[in-house]
């Protein structure tokens, strides 16, 4: 201060004073938040209902085509979480991400949430009295000219669709338009004629050679559940497994799955199962691909010698129904069954013909149901101009999108999981459809709907609603409704939809002129449209580009570096049918004379908040159809070049190769069972040492012992750098040596007290004797992310892409995906996806996926770090988070070496907060069992402690212990690979206890001496016979592990 | 210091010192206890548990069973009520909410943070009795909370302070997850 005159200096001190008794005087006063909370009871209680208990139902899930079976678990009424019926013959316990995905669509927070009807240009609420009304006067009316009346409706096995086709065809109207949006057409009308049914139920364990031309069965392509883990068990049959190589323009991640890529042009598929069947030259071949003649003759020599082979085709352009007679033809592994869920679906071009009737005036009524043809049909075939021609439309459907929009009368029907049916997967098998729980919102089953207005005409049945009718319908009625409905499925036919309208003449525009073809595909986990509105999904990274909340255009580093582009420049993508700017993302599975943009994003802001992120892949497609009805997605010519604007990618991939750090290791298939395996596939530095092998048991001179007398531990094995060197030594439970509170023996002499207390294994609890761990198997994972959708679901984690979620205060970033762009996603396990080889650019190149998620580590970086002791080693092995302790500071993230801690930067998990991730009433979804973090926590991978605590305390009430494999986490037990194994490895009747001494075994980061819990198998790699017994690839020992 | 530096610093000290003073009576945990709010119907625990000798477990039915130890639902008192002591006002009380089809809507007690998970039927089943935690229940004619249900209070019992001692985890992660 200076010696200035008194008036600044009182000034501050007036200041001062004043703010120093008000802010006491604000303290004073106390902060109560007291708010009262009341308790509601039940009116009557409902049966076998506990509360804080979850009561299981089996169901149907309806998100694609397959009919796989769930198990919905519900609590208080809500639905919290969806598992596979272990029962169902079909998906046998397991769900895919879009499975999972499904309670989001039931707790949409853009459904309707009443009827809708069109008044002065708007859609506005109002009662189903009303609409009813209405929609009786309408039908009346169209009943005067039935041919003028159409109705869409989404492919769906069970009695829905006849029941419609009943109620339509009875008022003299024509049968319904039966869309399955995800099918391929030319295959399916190819299996018919070649098998007698529509979708084969693919036998890979009897082929020993797979060959797909574009066939992407693990992402899409048909029943992807059962698919995938039929792939997964014949690929685990080591030296007998079928070796698998992809034909296509683009590697989709069923690409990445095999073992070589052959990268044809877009369109000749079919030159190249000529050229194996014997009716064309390799050199046509060649000429027509683009493919080396070298590499062709290669896999026809294969082909030859390796029998049977499997050849399954999609198609996808313009000959796709040539292709897919050509492949069943060539096809040495005929399927015996059928999955016939997949019968009675009809192509696109019903639709399409549809919209040229609506264009030329013809129709006069239009009703549809689940199906979005405004957003699934590109543009260019019209169909949405042509709808706003109907006088009047009605939608069916239960949450907005493009379509329903357009309507006049929306009466929203009840999801899935709100509704009655049935369903035929397999023959011989019916799977049951029930409620779960009571409807969200003011929504009518679609077949209720119809029950009770044909009441007033010809009625559909003298029963008052559908439930009824189904009942009516079952063998033993209602009582073997009730038997049956627990398990699921139940043994029967359904009667099979008929399917026999004859095919409208195909349409086929002009590609126009580029020196790119345009190849656009059906998302992994979003389709053609249908999951853009879940969050999960959004914000689930696509397994292939890891891009999420944003349309990218992928094209090949050599064509980047020649358009003068890099990962996020903008280029502008022209077609005849339109052009988008979209960020480059640069992918070496893709030719270089092809550009690749994913479907399903970019839709119209009529469809809601999250829909509406990314760009419209449609809108680039010029309409064309191939010979069996279906759209062509490959039959567009592009002109690529680049704009001079850029985006930041939306992606979660920090780097695609491994830089020499072992993270995702691999053996050739021909190294199982020689020893050979243990050194195969490492690190620079965890070459040299033997891995983390561990051994289960208490005796800790034991398992030195068993360490000595083990040759194949590695020769290089040598004394151990310090007691308790973790390449070196082991002990047993996968802990760490040096961790002196969980073995004090080793802790050295300065420690002041042996007392353990729950660390000691003779503690009463036995806490001690349990070492939680998980075994992952990289030979089986296919890198779909089921398990990453799992675990949301299970543990409330918050999505963070949304463009309000951004930072309010002085954002930098905004719009769809900006959180992600400053790494704040939140998912607590990730897929890795790494690629070795291919560096020339070339198609040879492996890929590599891991699934990381927080380790457990015996020694853990993140334990000794925290201020506060908020996290810290439980005595069972579990790496704990207590997020009340927790004050923010993310040194736990910080040393955390797999990058696997997440930090709430925002309120995701606060209703107050502007960046809340549950708006109402996605919050219903919310599991009670486990805490739901607010800003400033940090959090991670728990291995489902809730349901290890659930196992328990069932034991405890039981008077027993908790048996061996009793309970899995979420994410084990959804993965369609059945790659994850969870469990205690420290009792050797666990699973797990004996996977973590496979051979394949390893620890990531193993040399850092962190004591992982979870253990990798290392991925058998399948390289091509000629190419091993010809000394062109490395043998075991030195295979590149990631250079 | 400088005589003008002091009144500034002085009075600046004071209110640091003096808000520090007030903070503080508000730190440690925070806590319901004695909160004895008034129920919307005046349900008497003496007259059910003591004179009609009802067991806890009669009503609060879960407690063996689940993490929630359950409230009776309107039907368990309708039970009875719609015929005993249907004179007395809160029984009458009772049938209005129950003629509305309307279940009663009770004011939570007790009440421990989100983060923490409580299971009630570990403990009902290991002998623990509700007295313990909820106090004499059963003389309460308005029910107040008698223990904070504060972590520090728990754990006593947990760590083997109690009388006679209990055997039970005091891991974080067997509460806090």
């Amino acid at each position: 201060m200076s010696s200035e005159t008194q008036k600044p200096g009182v000034r501050r001190r007036e200041f001062l004073k004043v703010v120093g008794a008000t802010g006491a005087a604000a303290t004073a006063i106390g902060c109560s938040s007291e708010r009262v909370e009341k308790l509601i009871p039940y009116f009557v209680s409902p049966d076998e209902t506990v509360p804080g208990v979850s009561t299981y139902y089996a169901t149907t899930c309806r998100e694609c085509s397959a009919a796989c079976g769930v198990i919905a678990e519900t609590r208080d009424g809500r639905a919290i979480k969806l598992e596979g019926n272990p029962d169902h013959p079909l998906n046998r316990g397991a769900l895919c991400a879009r499975g999972q995905a499904a309670l989001q669509g039931l707790y949409n927070p853009d459904r309707y949430r009443t009827p809708m009807i069109r008044r002065g240009g708007r859609l506005e609420k109002t009662t189903w009295d009303e609409a009813l009304k209405v929609f009786g006067e309408k039908l009346a009316e169209a009943r005067r000219n039935p041919v003028g009346v159409a109705f869409v409706n989404r492919h769906q096995s069970g009695g829905l669709g006849p029941l419609l086709t009943t109620w339509l065809t009875g008022m003299g109207m024509a049968p319904p338009i039966t869309i399955d949006p995800d099918a391929d057409h030319a295959a399916i009308a190819a299996n018919r004629e070649a098998y007698g049914f529509a979708w084969p139920r693919l036998e890979f364990s009897a082929a020993r050679l797979i060959i797909s031309f574009g066939a992407d069965f693990l992402d899409g392509w048909g029943a992807s559940v059962p698919q995938q883990l039929d792939f997964a068990d014949a690929r685990a049959k080591g030296i007998d497994a079928p070796r698998f190589v992809y034909v296509g323009a683009r590697r989709s991640l069923t690409g990445l799955n095999a073992d070589e890529w052959i990268d044809a042009r877009p369109g000749s598929e079919l030159i190249l199962v000529q050229m194996l069947a014997g009716t064309a030259t390799a050199e046509q071949a060649a000429q027509a691909s683009g493919v080396s003649a070298a590499r062709l003759t290669a896999l026809q020599q294969e082909f030859a010698a390796t029998q049977p082979a499997m050849v399954i085709a999609a198609g996808s352009g313009p000959n796709g129904l040539e292709l897919c007679r050509a492949a069943n033809a060539l096809n040495r592994v005929r399927p015996s069954t059928g999955i016939t869920s997949f019968e009675g679906s009809e192509p696109t071009s019903h639709l399409r013909a549809l919209g040229q009737r609506m264009q030329g005036g013809q129709i006069t009524m239009l009703m549809v149901h689940n199906v979005d043809p405004v957003y699934m049909l590109p543009r260019s075939s019209g169909f949405a101009a042509a709808m706003a021609k109907v006088p009047f439309k009605v939608s069916f459907s239960s949450i907005v999108d493009e379509t329903s929009a357009m309507a006049d009368l929306v009466l929203p029907d009840n999801h899935s999981l709100e509704s009655w049916g049935d369903a035929q997967p397999l023959s011989g098998v019916v799977s049951l459809q029930q409620p779960v729980m009571d409807p969200v919102f003011d929504t009518r089953a679609l077949a209720d709907v119809l029950i009770q207005v044909s009441k007033s005409g010809a009625a559909l049945t003298p029963l008052p609603d559908y439930r009824s009718l189904l009942i009516s319908r079952f063998p033993g009625g209602a009582a073997g409704l009730a038997a049956a409905l627990p398990r699921g499925i139940a043994s029967g036919s359904l009667p099979q939809a008929v399917v026999g309208r004859p095919l409208p003449a195909s349409v086929n525009a002009n590609p126009g002129n580029g020196d790119f073809t345009l190849v656009v595909y059906h998302h992994p986990v979003l389709g053609f449209g249908d999951g853009a509105n879940k969050p999960w999904l959004q914000e689930l990274p696509d397994p292939v580009t890891k891009i999420a909340w944003q349309t990218v255009a992928e094209i090949h580093p050599a064509t980047a570096k020649r358009l003068g582009v890099e990962n996020g420049d903008h280029v502008l993508v022209e077609t005849s049918a339109g052009k988008l700017s979209l960020p480059v993302f640069m992918y070496l599975g893709i030719r270089p004379d092809t550009v690749a943009v994913a479907a399903g994003r970019g839709h119209a802001e009529s469809a809601g908040r999250y829909a509406k992120a990314g760009a419209n892949a449609f809108d680039l497609l010029s309409y064309s159809e191939d010979r069996a009805g279906g759209i062509a997605y490959t039959a567009t010519r592009a002109r690529v070049t680049k704009d001079g604007t850029f985006s930041r990618l939306v992606t979660t991939e920090g780097s695609a190769r491994q830089h020499g750090r072992g993270i995702a290791q691999a053996v050739v298939v021909t190294d199982l069972g020689t020893g050979a395996t243990r050194e195969a596939g490492g690190s620079e530095h965890a070459a040299e040492a033997a891995p983390q092998g561990s051994v289960s048991g208490a005796n800790q001179e034991r398992a030195l012992g068993q360490k000595a007398a083990a040759g194949e531990h590695g020769a290089e094995a040598g004394e151990p750098e310090f007691p308790g060197d973790a390449s070196h030594e082991f002990l047993p439970g996968l802990r760490s040596p040096t961790a002196n509170d969980a073995q004090g023996e080793l802790g050295g002499p300065e420690l002041k007290s042996k007392e353990k207390g729950m660390y000691d294994p003779k503690h009463w609890s036995g806490m001690a004797n349990r070492r939680w761990a998980m075994a992952i198997d990289l030979a089986r994972c296919t890198g779909c992310s089921a398990c990453v959708t799992a675990c949301y679901a299970e543990n409330n984690i918050p999505t963070v892409g949304a463009d309000w979620q951004g930072s309010k205060f002085l954002p930098d970033r905004t719009g769809f995906g900006a959180n992600i762009t400053r790494s704040r996603e939140m998912s607590w396990l990730r897929l890795e996806r790494y690629f070795e080889g291919g560096e020339d650019g070339g198609s040879d190149f492996e890929t590599r996926f891991v699934p990381m998620l927080c380790q457990h580590c015996g020694n853990a970086p993140c334990e000794p770090v925290c201020p506060v002791y908020a996290t810290y080693h439980a005595p069972d092995g579990l790496n704990v988070q207590v997020y009340n302790r927790c004050v923010g500071t993310r040194y736990c993230s910080n040393n955390c070496p797999y990058k696997v801690r997440y930090f709430n930067w925002f309120g995701y998990g606060e209703p107050a907060r502007a960046q809340y991730a549950f708006p109402e009433p996605l919050n219903w979804q919310l599991n009670p069992d486990v805490t739901v973090r607010g800003k400033g926590v940090m959090e991670k991978c728990t291995f489902c402690v809730q349901r290890i605590r659930e196992a328990e305390n069932r034991a405890t009430l039981e008077h027993r212990g908790v048996e061996p494999d009793e309970f899995t986490v979420a994410c084990a037990e959804a993965c369609p690979s059945r790659a994850i194994t969870f469990g205690d490895a420290a009792d050797e009747r666990w699973s797990v206890a004996k996977l973590v001494n496979d051979e394949r075994a390893y620890h990531v980061f193993e040399e850092l001496n962190t004591y992982t819990a979870v253990v990798y198998l290392k991925k058998v790699n399948h390289p091509s016979s000629s190419l091993v017994s010809a000394g062109s690839v490395p043998s075991a020992a030195s295979t590149p592990g990631g250079h | 210091m400088t005589k003008q530096r002091k009144w500034f610093a002085i009075p600046g000290f004071l209110t640091l010192a003096a808000a520090a003073a007030i903070l503080s009576a508000y730190a440690g945990a925070s806590s319901t206890q004695g909160n004895s709010p008034v129920q919307p119907v005046p349900f008497p625990h003496p007259m059910h548990v003591q004179t009609l000798k009802m067991n806890c477990v009669y009503c609060h039915f879960s407690a063996t069973k689940s993490p929630d130890p359950g409230l009776p639902a309107m039907s368990t008192c309708m039970g009875c009520h719609t015929v005993v002591g249907t004179t007395k006002p809160g029984v009458q009380k009772l049938a209005s909410f129950a003629n509305k089809k309307e279940p009663v809507p009770w004011v939570r007690i007790h009440k421990i943070p989100e983060y923490v998970h409580f299971p009630h039927m570990r403990h009902v089943n290991a002998g623990v009795s509700c007295q313990t935690c909820h106090g004499n229940v059963q003389n309460m004619a308005q029910v107040s909370q008698q223990n904070s249900l504060n972590m520090g209070w728990c754990v006593n019992c947990h760590v083997g302070r109690s009388n006679p001692p209990f055997k039970a985890r005091y891991d974080c992660a067997t509460c806090h997850y």
